[in-house]
């Protein structure tokens, strides 16, 4: 969902007031759509220190009367918004104009007024904070969950990694604040180290390829952003807390910040801990998670013209792994797959966190320097520095269960030089270079020959976009180069064991075109058409042995050729007024030399027993799909909801279907939000009060082979959700509640892109109840 | 543009740094756990022994693995050891010292596609429950088939006919499972 909020100001002076009264101003004001520049009635306009407030009538025109001299902080809400807070000195009489752009689709697109949006015609979503904020219990990738065109892998609740229009892992780019999160991406069982809490918006990017962002990425980039310090003097900040029934779960978050013209901060800290989770009818042993993360961001502006900001973020997490689904060889698995409740299943619940486990943290740090050489020219550098630290503990024999079965250090130096000139008033233009070094490191404590091996790379990228706004069409075009030096060391299978070296050279080469255009004042339409080649990545070409968290055994192939892909989308959006939106986005991704892990019919016998056979290996295959959202106000309180994704993947060379493809998915949801704050008792008001219902229906996946997984995928499943939620304004403070349901008929279920739909059923029923204070 | 200089100079300086460095040969590891041999000897009463062995050196990669069947005497009653050895150390070690350790964690399971073999266990845990390490192999007529050897790590040895040897329920994961051809005249 994204919206672009742009609050225009017109301060008119109070004629005849020559000098400041007591406390008799007026602050007049008019709120728009501004897709449609229609105006918009029911929009709440709250003063927060003198706890006055007022809605907007049918001409969106509001009053509020009786204002002192003095600065205040005015929030603006409207229903399917994120709450909006300005802070405003009030010298005298003043008029307000603020313009509201609050579809769920997003209008920028629609509003092609003079300037491209930074995302070049992308289609894009997003988002917004205060979904975050409600869902910080959450990692990042179920937070995006709900949006179209997203699926996750899981390996059971906590362990989850989106997955965009079919691809995922090394073909998804996901960015922390502007830095590619580099970690063990390759691995199913490896969610993103990013604690979605720091962020105020998270955006996902649909579009054939990002240019700026690179990396070799195929497939879509997820953006994780924090906000500009707002320019506010005051300290702010906020407490969350939320507790989850299933799992028990704890999880406090705080945030504090504070702009002043020397330095200006914000803190963001999270703590989490959740035990075994439920399904339906049995609890999920050893599921539990722990997690610490903190956060600062400083920025700094020395005058105009060159301004500075620093990041720092560290994450750290104990992940419990259902004990149920660690398994011996392909016999275990067999006799796991015909039980009805998973072996290891206790009736108590526990917050223990035993083996097998996974212990990952990511710590970054990052400068950023921004300098105008001019009004319309800046150059931007980035440097960076990434340790994410992934540690895997197995049941083992002999207390070697407390020796990682798997632990991996992965150190990353991102630089980047940026520049940008907006050289008339509808042209522009970007170039800039990037580095990227990766040290990755086995440690030999292990015991075990490591499944990916030991590495030094070395990317270098350049690319430069340019993009071009008239009238009422936007057009953009890009291109990148990128070089990867890899430096291999990996360990003999046979013996003596030897070291043998690999030194690998890639060149790839990218390319987008999109064009977006208004059709008429409701309608836009945009194209946008990429090529880009990814050369095979570490895990692809040198894995080599068990993979404890798939239960195969994994064959890199030294002799993989570069993929490329080329991706078409074709967006639609029809807003004819602020009540209705529509949007639909068809895409189409072709590939030569797509990489893919594919089951042999060779079943390895070791003296564990059995194990299946995964080689990757190159193939022809298509991916295509349809993602469609519409938004319907049905009163002036009521609103409706409702996204579909469609998606299908195809081996072209072997003519059957890729195998794990998302399976299709509905979702919708309906919202009634109270027009008006409902006086709860004396004092203590109920604003902003909402009742949602969502309902997710999962379409069972029918494009497959059987002899491509052990077991067919799941049926269809249909969870229903609720939410009721308010915020309560008491006399000194805003204390936002929630409290859903959700799984609301606690259907047992299980998930097709969830690696413990071997073993076990997914969450039964939950209830979620949180308390978020700003001040 | 000084600081514009800088910034530059860092990022060459980053660059150099980064550059600079090769990347250092791995550690081998030791794989101090890994199961590389298991020797199944059966003696008869008479004291003649017949050993099954699985061999795979270099661990679940690299060369197939090596099994030596054997052939056994029709209605005949045999001791049945196990001996479990990590040959990629030298000395090589046994890991049957570790399996009796932990023996309330671990439990052999014998099984045949012969029908009238049958085994029994001759050793139990502190629990009293088996183990598997000793035990006895009955024959029937003459005939041919194999023997499977499974090594359950946690499995739950209470469970419905786990301690009489039948792994349906038992649960826990596959230390070590092997095959042995074996011929009965």
């Amino acid at each position: 969902m994204n919206r672009t909020y742009s609050i225009l100001f017109i301060c008119l002076l109070g004629g005849l007031s020559a000098y400041a009264q007591d406390c008799d101003i007026v602050v007049q004001g008019n709120v728009f759509d501004e897709a449609s520049q229609s105006p918009l009635a029911y929009v709440n306009i709250f003063i927060q220190e003198t706890r006055t407030g007022t809605t907007t009538d049918d001409d969106g025109n509001f009053s509020l009367e009786n204002i002192c001299e003095g600065h205040y902080h005015f929030i603006v809400s409207h229903i399917g918004c994120d709450d909006e807070k300005f802070h405003f000195d009030i010298l005298q009489d003043t008029i307000l104009k603020i313009g509201l752009s609050h579809s769920p689709i997003s209008l920028e697109t629609v509003t092609i007024a003079g300037q491209t949006d930074s995302y070049g015609n992308q289609a894009n979503l997003s988002v917004k904070r205060n979904v975050i904020e409600d869902n910080s219990n959450q990692n990042l990738s179920k937070i995006i969950e709900n949006e179209t065109g997203v699926h996750l892998i899981k390996n059971g609740s906590g362990i989850t990694k989106p997955v965009i229009h079919g691809l995922s892992g090394n073909r998804l780019l996901i960015l922390n604040n502007g830095i590619l999160q580099s970690g063990q991406q390759w691995g199913n069982d490896h969610s993103p180290e990013i604690d979605p809490f720091a962020a105020d918006k998270i955006t996902i990017l649909k579009g054939a390829s990002a240019i700026e962002y690179g990396g070799g990425n195929l497939g879509s980039v997820i953006l994780s952003q924090p906000k500009r310090i707002e320019k506010e003097p005051h300290l702010h900040g906020q407490v969350n807390y939320i507790f989850d029934t299933n799992g028990r779960g704890h999880t406090l978050n705080a945030r504090l910040g504070k702009y002043s013209p020397s330095v200006a901060w914000k803190v963001s800290g999270t703590l989490k801990k959740s035990g075994d989770n439920k399904s339906a009818n049995y609890f999920l042993n050893n599921t539990g998670v722990e997690e610490a993360n903190f956060s600062v961001q400083l920025e700094k502006n020395w005058n105009e013209i060159f301004t500075f900001d620093f990041y720092a973020s560290t994450f750290n997490t104990r992940i419990g792994v259902l004990r149920g689904s660690h398994i011996g060889n392909l016999t275990d698995l067999e006799l796991a797959l015909v039980q009805d409740v998973p072996f290891f299943t206790e009736p108590n619940f526990s917050y223990e966190i035993e083996a097998p486990n996974q212990q990952v943290s990511h710590h970054l740090i990052k400068g950023h320097a921004k300098y105008f050489i001019s009004d319309d020219q800046f150059l931007e550098a980035i440097l960076a520095l990434q340790i994410n630290n992934r540690k895997e503990f197995d049941q083992r024999r002999n207390e070697r269960t407390d020796i990682p079965a798997l632990n991996l250090a992965q150190l990353t130096f991102n630089s980047e030089l940026k520049y940008t000139n907006n050289f008339s008033d509808d042209w522009r233009f970007k170039a800039g270079v990037q580095n990227i070094g990766t040290d990755n490191t086995n440690n030999p404590e292990t015991g075990i020959l490591p499944l990916i091996p030991d590495y030094l790379s070395w990317k270098t990228g350049l690319f430069s976009t340019l993009s071009r706004s008239i009238n009422n069409t936007s057009l953009n075009l890009g291109a990148r180069y990128d070089f990867e030096d890899q430096t291999v060391l990996t360990i003999s299978r046979t013996i003596p064991r030897e070291i043998i070296r690999f030194e690998n050279q890639f060149h790839n080469a990218s390319a987008v075109f999109s064009i977006k255009s208004k059709i008429t004042d409701a309608q836009s339409i945009g194209w946008n058409i990429g090529f880009s080649m990814r050369n095979p990545a570490i895990n692809e070409l040198y894995s080599n042995g068990l993979h404890q968290g798939v239960s195969g055994i994994e064959e890199g192939d030294a002799e993989l050729q570069v993929e490329r892909a080329v991706k078409n989308t074709l967006e639609y959006k029809l807003v004819p007024n602020s009540n209705f939106s529509f949007n639909v986005l068809a895409y189409h991704q072709l590939f030569r030399n797509y990489i893919y892990l594919n089951p042999q019919d060779e079943i390895r016998l070791t003296i564990r027993g059995a194990f299946p056979v995964f080689k990757y290996q190159q193939t022809d295959a298509t991916i295509y799909g349809l993602d469609v959202s519409s938004q319907v106000t049905l009163s002036k309180s009521v609103l409706a909801l409702f996204k579909y994704s469609y998606i299908k993947g195809q081996d072209q060379t072997h003519n059957q279907p890729l195998i794990f493809m998302p399976p299709n998915s509905l979702f919708g949801s309906l919202t009634y939000r109270a027009p008006k704050a409902i006086n709860f008792i004396k004092d203590l008001d109920l604003e902003d009060f909402e009742i949602e219902v969502t309902n997710r229906f999962v379409f069972e996946q029918l494009n497959f082979l059987p002899e491509q997984d052990f077991t067919n995928p799941p049926a269809a499943y249909n969870l229903v959700g609720l939410k009721l939620s308010s915020d309560l304004i008491l006399p000194k403070y805003k204390i936002r509640t929630f409290i859903k349901a959700d799984n609301l008929f606690n259907v047992s279920y299980r998930d097709y892109l969830n690696r413990l739909r071997y073993f076990a059923d997914d969450l039964g029923f939950g209830l979620t109840a949180g308390i978020n204070v700003k001040f | 543009m000084i600081k514009n200089y800088s910034v530059l100079s860092f990022l060459a300086i980053a660059l150099f740094i980064f550059t600079g460095c090769d990347k250092d040969d791995p550690e081998i590891t030791n794989e101090e756990e890994l199961i590389t041999t298991v020797n199944y000897t059966l003696t008869d009463e008479a004291g003649a022994t017949v050993v099954l062995t699985f061999t795979d050196l270099d661990g679940d990669g690299g060369n197939d693995a090596t099994i030596v069947g054997g052939t056994l005497v029709a209605n005949q009653r045999y001791l049945g050891t196990l001996e479990l050895l990590n040959e990629a150390e030298t000395p090589s070690e046994s890991v049957n010292a570790e399996i009796s350790e932990e023996a309330e964690e671990h439990q052999f399971f014998f099984e045949s596609n012969i029908a009238d073999l049958s085994f029994e266990y001759l050793d139990v845990d502190a629990d009293g429950n088996p183990i598997g390490i000793n035990g006895a192999l009955t024959t029937g007529d003459a005939t041919s088939g194999s023997i499977t050897i499974t090594l359950r790590h946690e499995p739950n040895k209470t469970a419905d006919g786990v301690s009489d040897g039948d792994i349906s329920n038992a649960g826990g994961e596959t230390d070590i499972e092997v095959t042995f051809p074996i011929v009965i005249e």
